[in-house]
């Protein structure tokens, strides 16, 4: 059905030969997950063991880093595949145990049981999981993550023969924008930053200005705490990213973009720049993408460590090279963006989808998920649980599901306490809402944001008090500076629940916090200072008696108030 | 879109149009929206939420600064609800804000003189807020009537005092972010100098990593602290000094005429000043002469009464024996041998009434003005499109598409042209600089031509012939309007490029990208100055300029033009009412037969038709004898040319010098008579700036203890004396009207109609807290730019030429080979200086010396790989440096840009202001250093 041209079936026949000689060929291929969560576990580490321990071993040997299959707290997590397609997972490698699974396993041909974690394939394991069956996967449906752990995101060829690029090349010899655009908006896709606007609607704003020079940005500052999905993405498929921006370039006429990525994620940026170069030299970027009329130009961007780099106005300062502070609105980024010309924003999650909705069409899209939430959720599962990692699943499962099927509940037998989606700004929910069905409509109803997808647990041990003050103390941190309700807001903010931490609090202290809240709420300019008062607000909503316990009782419960803690030195100067 | 729309702010319906930020209309219509970090001129920045509204069924309580107004939009201003929400974020502001000024129980009841009670520490004390009493904050906080009872915890920030710097101490316990200073650095200024630093609660202005002021590139124009509202940034000088009076006034440091606001004390003391916001010249800026420079108009330290030497002493005496030695002496002299120097700063009816006295009197045209140091500036302007001035004006430029800056240090000179200029790059303006030397502008250039020195006139043709060779301009429509178009291009196209390259050694590419961006840019405006031009070549580089503008038809298009730029405060005037030795009242020149039998008939006297000798040139005629008695109004720049250094070691010889000047100077130390002089702050008269404005300014500060008398009086008792007719004025109003009727530029201005080209500024509210700058502007004074007679406008022309009017230019064609014209100097080694506003260079220190901040940095000398092996030299070696005044020390550095036998330096911009801070001098400012190209030696140092 996809009609291709000459360029690209060549390129897809190149991509897929190599692929075949990888998958299908005569060498072990061994896999080992570097994303962020495999390099904490020291994964960088064990990849640069393998190729000593073949050659102490005498082996021949595909190894490819790759990206996060989403079992986190397996890593690292070793991959191998022998020549058949049989895969067998090992997870918490480390360097005593490597060169043992490696010699018994391809060696000596014997898979060694009780280093085993997991395995795919027409083989039997007894006592082994298959992969598809792991509680953590069996919910899953894949989109943007579906290469994800698959490929290695250093090469553009394992992404092209795993279907990639197909929906740009579909979209510029089978639609034109508009039909492209249209896809977008059956979909029904949303923005998977914060304020769930329909993605399709927001890039017909751009597609609509008549302007020579547009711009498409994708935001990967992913400041917030217990979020790392978009890093993740990146890590593991930055392609599916590239391939989406370009095909929102065509889908808006736009002909510049930028990734923008935060400092220090140093994963994401490597992989992005290699990606973005690479994109280049095949002619899927640059001018006249696969010998078409469309051009279009994308470049990485970086900024300083700055929370609020990420909110969308913020980030195109930054990219101009200037402080990373919110700009009034209007005008929008859709009339006025960055550089003074028209732009769109899209944070990483949301932009990975494209490809597959352009292939599958946006109808196959619009049938998955929740009412009106289409598609999967991307969710980031840490804090107090068994099984942390990063899965995709379909909207419209509910928080139980997530936290006790997939997650495997909390560890040692303790209770989940509360539970804190959506970075800091999304505040906390208590335990009772444990039935919250994941989609935008019941996370807004219950005042929390789905947002960025990070979903953190936390069982009784914690202090819901001393939590809000961190969260606070964040917020406080990251605030730019500019507005003066944001700025001073949330120091009075952690002034008022340090205080409290310091089980010094008064009775008039929680309608201080309110007073200061509201105004925060009322005046400041941007999302930052608009919501900062979210995590105080459901706190106190959702757990009043413990607030009442510091301030009246002057008693911490669960003990962790009153101790020494990490905290600015000054909040103000 | 309708032009106008309505919306109503409180009931009250406003008119307005849109665009404009509900703020900004509330504003002109006089309603007042409380506000802090929002400044008139400034884009909207949205930072500080005190003028939060909110709108009839619309969502939240928005920003009215950065609301789009919309026709019907009904906004809620003064109601409960919107107040209390600027009351809560004020209250958490005055957390952090010293506040014993509001909150003092003794505020009412406290005396001047009382001390203070202990009820409040010494940091919140109000009188340690240089502010008090004029802080647009704390007006803020008292009209919003606020209950200063707060459940908030107060902080003292305890940051140290920035008083290290020049002119400006920085108090950020005072602070409160609101950016204004930032933005008007960035956004206005160009220069980014501060910056917010730091974040969250932390966040505040600062400089990057902390440096001082001098590294950090601030020009010290003061525009941060003008727009401050609090006390955070001040000048130093009388500091705690709160004004009792403002009045307005025009700043006499530069041509570009900025209107000032002193502050006044209650002595009449000048204590401060002020530029004017609602000025049409500056728009509420200034520069470090002006805000810096203007303390000399409080200095005891002057001539009080005329003297006469006797035996060799200055000897107090009346102004009757004063004026009748100078009468005697003058009566006697030859006429022939007689000239005078008006100053920089006289007025255009001091300025007419000199050049009249001296042609009446003296017959001759022996006549100049100390600042006229390149006379060829408008010579051949003037002879190819009829006048001598800039064409547009100042304000136009920034509608340039690109801008050609040539030999000019505007940023120095005539700082605040800068402005418009770094305006249209903000808008995508294209900037060229041809400069041998290193300015502030070339940092932000597009294009920088380094010609050799000498070779500039060839740069120019280079950029001709490569606009013909490229087919870039369409001569057969330029045909009609322009003379000489065919024999000009045809010279042109004769030329030799390779010639021109490897002579002028600038790179083909370069010159190519010139001509592009200057005819491919619907409008280009040209400014130049002859800094470095050496005379030989001056006329033809005028004309060659000239010749750019009129082909590429930059001429009466709105941002397009040509500014030729002066250095004198009214040189223009000098030039347009005869006060130079080659012109006639009226801009004409001496030897233009119908102009000189025009000025005979209404003056009734011959003219001589013989120019007289130029002030650079007054030296030669000093030192051969040929001039033997001179007056000297105020004092000469020295340091502006070399030539007037010359003449002014060469005073000695002349037979008899009267000066008048308002302070002792060297001058004044040889002179046989001295006579006191008014300050510029002491009288009125009028000013023409460089965009042929005419602007009138009136006395500012009382005279005392002084006899001084104004110029127009002691012209006006010695013509009495000589018993000529025709010098019975009864004030300046009745000058400028014989000004108007003699020059025909002039025609049609009047004191009566100045005084009427004046708007009322509404502004919001009469009683309510706002800026300095915008408290201060109680009327718009425009001025008028001539020619106003004949023009659609009564008020004057802002364009000297306008589409569809008759013009009768007149392309130049050099009569001679460029080749010959191009005058490189004889010298080996060029030493040229610049001054850069920061270096990049890591090795420069700041040095604490007496609680004051000096700048360590070696000095660093750049050439090229030819030249350095000329030398026999290479790159770091230490190097001494000699010129006719002064040695350096540096290190050497390889610089392939530089053209040969060329030795570039720059210093920083904050030397400068450190040495003019420091200096002894009563007027440091009206002697800035030039930046010059001087022959020069280097030896070198092991």
């Amino acid at each position: 059905m996809v009609v291709e041209t000459d360029s690209f079936k060549k390129i897809s026949a190149q991509a897929q030969e190599k692929w075949n000689h990888l998958n299908q060929g005569e060498l072990p291929w061994i896999r080992i997950g570097t994303a962020l969560c495999g390099e904490a576990a020291g994964s960088k580490q064990i990849f640069n063991s393998i190729s000593n321990c073949l050659e102490a071993l005498g082996i021949q040997a595909n190894v490819s880093e790759v990206g996060c299959i989403g079992l986190c707290f397996a890593e690292p997590l070793l991959d191998i595949q022998m020549p058949g397609g049989n895969r067998v997972f090992y997870n918490n490698v480390s360097e005593d145990n490597l060169k043992d699974i490696i010699q018994s396993h391809i060696i000596d041909n014997q898979i060694p049981n009780k280093h085993v974690f997991l395995y795919s394939g027409d083989i039997v394991l007894e006592g082994v999981t298959k992969l598809e069956d792991h509680p953590m996967k069996s919910k899953e449906l894949r989109i943007s993550l579906r290469n994800a752990g698959n490929i290695d995101p250093y090469d553009i060829d394992q992404y092209i023969s795993n279907g990639g690029y197909y929906a740009l090349n579909r979209a510029l010899f089978e639609l034109d924008p508009e039909s492209t655009l249209n896809e977008v908006k059956e979909s029904g896709l949303r923005g998977r930053g914060g304020a769930a606007f329909a993605t399709g609607v927001k890039w017909s704003f751009l597609a609509s200005n008549p302007a020579k020079d547009k711009y498409i940005l994708c935001n990967c500052e992913e400041g917030d705490p217990g979020a790392f999905n978009d890093k993740g993405i990146l890590e593991s498929d930055p392609h599916t990213v590239v391939e989406g921006i370009a095909l929102a370039g065509y889908a808006t006429n736009s002909n510049r973009g930028y990734i923008f990525i935060r400092h220090g994620h140093d994963g994401p940026i490597e992989r992005a720049k290699t990606a973005v170069k690479q994109a280049y030299e095949k002619g899927l970027l640059g001018t006249n993408i696969l010998g078409t009329d469309f051009s279009f130009d994308l470049e990485v961007a970086l900024t300083g460590d700055s929370y609020v780099a990420g909110e969308e106005t913020a980030l195109m300062e930054a990219i101009e090279g200037k402080r990373a502070m919110p700009r009034y609105r209007p005008p929008f980024p859709a009339q006025v963006g960055v550089f003074g010309k028209p732009t769109n924003i899209n944070n990483v999650k949301t932009l990975s989808y494209i490809p597959e909705i352009v292939r599958k069409g946006g109808q196959w899209f619009s049938e998955i998920g929740y009412e009106q939430s289409k598609g999967t959720a991307i969710l980031c599962l840490s804090g107090s649980l068994n099984r942390t990692g990063m899965i995709e699943v379909p909207m419209g499962l509910n928080l139980k599901d997530i936290l006790f099927d997939l997650a495997g509940g909390i560890p040692e037998g303790r209770n989940l306490k509360l539970v804190q989606t959506g970075g800091p700004l999304g505040g906390v929910l208590n335990a009772d809402n444990i039935d919250l069905i994941l989609d935008y409509e019941s996370f807004r109803n219950a005042g929390a944001i789905l947002g960025s997808g990070g979903i953190i647990a936390a069982d009784e041990r914690t202090c819901i008090v001393d939590l809000t003050r961190s969260l606070i103390a964040f917020c406080q941190y990251e605030s730019c500076g500019k507005c003066f309700p944001c700025r001073m807001g949330m120091s009075h903010l952690l002034e008022v629940l340090e205080r409290i931490c310091d089980l010094e609090g008064t009775e008039e202290d929680l309608d201080l916090m309110r007073s200061i809240g509201e105004n925060m709420q009322a005046g400041s300019l941007c999302g930052h200072g608009q919501l900062g008062f979210n995590p105080v607000a459901s706190a106190i909503k959702y757990f009043s008696e413990e607030f009442n316990q510091h301030i009246i009782g002057h008693t911490c419960l669960t003990k962790v108030c009153n101790k020494k803690r990490f905290s600015p030195k000054r909040t103000r100067r | 879109m309708p032009d106008e729309i309505t919306i109503t702010i409180d009931g009250q319906e406003v008119k307005t149009e849109p665009g404009k930020m509900v703020l900004e209309a509330a504003i002109d219509a006089g309603i007042y929206i409380p506000y802090l970090c929002y400044h008139p001129g400034m884009k909207p920045f949205g930072a500080c939420r005190t003028c939060v509204v909110s709108v009839v069924d619309g969502r939240g309580t928005p920003a009215s600064c950065t609301l789009p107004v919309q026709d019907g939009m009904i906004i809620n201003n003064n109601v409960p609800e919107v107040n209390e929400l600027r009351k809560s974020i004020i209250e958490m502001m005055i957390a952090e804000h010293p506040n014993g000024c509001l909150t003092c129980h003794r505020i009412d009841i406290c005396g001047p003189g009382d001390v203070c009670l202990r009820h409040v520490s010494v940091n919140d004390r109000c009188i340690t807020c240089p502010k008090n009493e004029r802080c647009e904050f704390k007006d803020t906080v008292r009209y919003l009537g606020m209950e200063l009872e707060s459940h908030l915890d107060y902080k003292y920030k305890e940051i140290p005092l920035e008083i290290k710097d020049p002119f400006y101490d920085r108090d950020y316990n005072l602070c409160i972010t609101c950016g204004r200073c930032v933005r008007v650095c960035e956004e206005i200024r160009g220069d980014s100098a501060i910056t917010f630093v730091e974040r969250g609660g932390r966040a505040l202005v600062g400089t990057s990593f902390g440096s001082s002021l001098l590294e950090s590139g601030c020009e010290f124009c003061g525009a941060c602290l003008d727009v401050c509202p609090v006390g955070a940034l001040v000048e130093r000088e009388n500091k705690w000094e709160k004004p009792r009076e403002i009045k307005k006034t025009i700043c006499t440091q530069c041509p570009v005429g900025c209107q000032m606001n002193f502050e006044l004390n209650e002595f009449g003391r000048m204590i401060r000043v002020v530029p004017e916001l609602d000025s049409p010249v500056n728009h509420g800026q200034a520069c470090f002469r002006g805000k810096f420079g203007l303390d000399f108009v409080n200095s005891t330290s002057r001539i009080r009464h005329p003297m006469i030497r006797k035996d060799g002493k200055l000897t107090k005496v009346s102004w009757e024996e004063a004026l009748k030695l100078i009468s005697d002496k003058l009566n006697v002299c030859s006429k022939e041998d007689f000239t005078l120097l008006a100053a920089k700063d006289s007025t255009n009816e001091e300025l007419y009434i000199w050049q009249k006295l001296v042609r009446m009197q003296m017959r001759t045209n022996n006549i100049d003005q100390s600042t006229n140091i390149h006379p060829e500036l408008t010579d051949n302007l003037q002879k190819m499109i009829g006048m001598g001035s800039a064409t547009g004006s100042i304000w136009d430029i920034s509608k340039s598409e690109c801008v050609l800056v040539f030999n000019a240090n505007i940023t120095e000179q005539q700082n605040v042209i800068s402005l418009p200029i770094k305006k249209a790059i903000k808008s995508g303006a294209k900037l060229i600089v041809i400069d041998v030397r290193e300015v502030e502008l070339t940092r932000h250039s597009d294009v920088w031509i380094r010609p050799r020195p000498g070779s500039e006139n060839m740069v120019l043709l280079g950029i001709m012939k490569l606009m013909l060779d490229n087919d870039l301009i369409d001569i057969p429509k330029l045909r009609d309007s322009i003379k000489n178009i065919d024999e000009l291009c045809l010279y042109v196209q004769n030329l030799d490029l390779s010639q021109i390259c490897s002579t002028t050694e600038v790179d083909e590419s370069d010159l190519l990208s010139v001509a592009q961006l200057l005819t491919q840019s619907d409008t280009a405006s040209i400014i130049y100055s002859l800094d470095t031009i050496s005379r030989t070549i001056s006329n033809d580089v005028v004309a060659n300029l000239t010749n750019l503008t009129l082909i590429t038809d930059n001429i009466n298009t709105i941002g397009s033009g040509i500014y030729p730029m002066r250095y004198g405060a009214n040189e223009q005037g000098a030039q347009d009412v005869g006060c130079m030795p080659n012109r006639l009242p009226g801009g004409s020149f001496v030897k233009d037969k119908t102009a000189s039998e025009t000025l005979k008939h209404k003056w009734g006297m011959e003219i001589s038709s013989k120019p007289g000798i130029p002030v650079r040139d007054l030296g030669a005629s000093v030192s051969n004898g040929s001039i033997k008695t001179m007056m000297i109004i105020g004092d000469l720049p020295v340091e502006s040319d070399d030539s007037v250094r010359f003449l002014a070691n060469q005073l000695q010889e002349l037979d008899f010098l009267v000066v008048q000047d308002s302070f002792e100077t060297q001058l004044t130390d040889i002179a046989d008579v001295v006579l006191p002089r008014l300050t510029f702050a002491e009288k009125s008269g009028t000013l023409t700036n460089i965009e042929r404005r005419v602007q009138k300014f009136s006395e500012v500060m009382p005279v005392k203890n002084n006899e001084a008398k104004s110029e127009i009086w002691v012209a006006s008792e010695l013509a009495k004396l000589w018993s000529l007719d025709g010098f019975n004025f009864a004030n300046e109003s009745a000058v400028m009207d014989e000004i108007s009727e003699v020059c025909n530029i002039y025609e049609g201005i009047s004191y009566e109609i100045l005084d009427k080209n004046v708007k009322l500024v509404f502004r919001s509210g009469y009683d309510t807290p706002k800026p300095t700058q915008e408290l201060y502007a109680s009327y718009e004074s425009n001025g008028m730019q001539w020619p106003a007679a004949g023009t659609a406008n009564p008020y004057g022309s802002s364009q000297l030429f306008s589409p569809g009017i008759e013009t009768d230019f007149c392309a130049y064609v050099p009569n001679v080979n460029a080749n010959e014209v191009n005058d490189c100097n004889t010298a080996d080694l060029l030493l040229v200086q610049g001054r850069v506003l920061f270096s990049s260079n890591n090795s420069m220190k700041i040095i604490e010396e007496s609680d004051q901040n000096y700048i360590h940095r070696p000095d660093v000398f750049e050439l090229n790989v030819s030249s350095a092996k000329k030398l026999f030299i290479n790159e770091g070696d230490k190097i001494t440096v000699t010129t006719s005044n002064q040695k350096m020390n540096g290190t050497v550095k390889i610089n392939e840009k530089i053209p040969s036998g060329v030795l570039s330096t720059t210093s920083l911009f904050g030397e400068l202001a450190i040495e003019l801070q420091n200096s002894e001098n009563i007027n440091p400012m009206s002697d800035v250093p030039g930046l010059k190209v001087l022959a020069a030696n280097i030896d070198k140092r092991k």
